[in-house]
């Protein structure tokens, strides 16, 4: 990122196909390792990014035709991370916590995101799609 | 990246050896899945899987594994990671896995 320039906006629109999930994963790398994130920070990155794009792909609802867009926000401290599909949403309130002790598999890959990434909102509902919104922040240090 | 799985039953040992290497994702996890389920009902016993060149695996991968683990319990029998990268010990550690399976 150019260090005159506060702010730029880098989207991209993914079919509902699982297997681009790894091309966006490989341009989140590359965007990540270019602001100066560590290689920790950057797999934590990935794997949240991964899987909200699952998410979308999976419970989003959409035709396989249709895509969905992923938005990266680059700020001198921090990335910020769209989501958006355009399906049929959900309750959220529905997501339940998974419970790994009973072997529960649900719900694992929005606690992950939230588990990985400083901040993170879901924007939901009936008939009105789905956008996760998450952030990282770039360390002191790295 | 694509998923490469070998698979083999190591009798001395009773155990079968998992080797992946590649990105466990969305588009991978079936063919992981797939495997697994067919191993499991060929001989439900414990599974070490040698994770030196897995790359990535994310809540797709580490649920095959907890549906694994649910047939595999009933047997007493477990899942056994050797020697994952860091990034895959902190998934595990933070969703709680590393607690119900072995990590070595």
């Amino acid at each position: 990122m150019n260090k005159e320039i506060n702010q730029e906006m880098i989207e991209v629109s993914i079919p509902h196909r699982a297997e681009y999930v790894s091309l966006i994963r490989l341009t989140v790398a590359s965007i990540a390792n270019r602001m100066g994130f560590d290689i920790e920070d950057i797999e934590d990155i990935k794997v949240a990014l991964s899987e909200a794009c699952s998410n979308a792909i999976m419970h989003g609802g959409c035709n396989v035709n249709d895509n969905f867009l992923v938005q990266f926000l680059l700020e001198k401290a921090k990335l910020t991370i769209s989501v958006s599909d355009f399906g049929k949403g959900y309750d959220e309130t529905a997501i339940k916590e998974p419970k790994i002790d009973e072997l529960n598999e649900g719900g694992l890959g929005i606690f992950i995101i939230k588990s990985l990434m400083d901040d993170v909102h879901i924007d939901t509902g009936s008939n009105q799609g789905t956008s996760i919104r998450m952030i990282k922040n770039l360390r002191e240090e790295s | 990246m694509a998923l490469t799985i070998q698979k083999s039953y190591n009798e001395s040992e009773g155990k079968w050896i998992l080797v992946l290497e590649g990105e466990v994702d969305l588009h991978t996890a079936d063919k992981l899945k797939e495997t697994v389920n067919q191993m499991l009902s060929e001989k439900l016993d414990d599974i070490r899987i040698l994770g030196d060149r897995l790359d990535y695996i994310d809540s797709t991968g580490l649920s095959v594994f907890i549906s694994a683990l649910k047939k595999l319990q009933k047997e007493e029998k477990n899942i056994i990671l050797a020697n994952i990268k860091p990034s895959i010990k902190k998934l595990l550690n933070i969703t709680g896995l590393d607690r119900i399976v072995i990590v070595e």
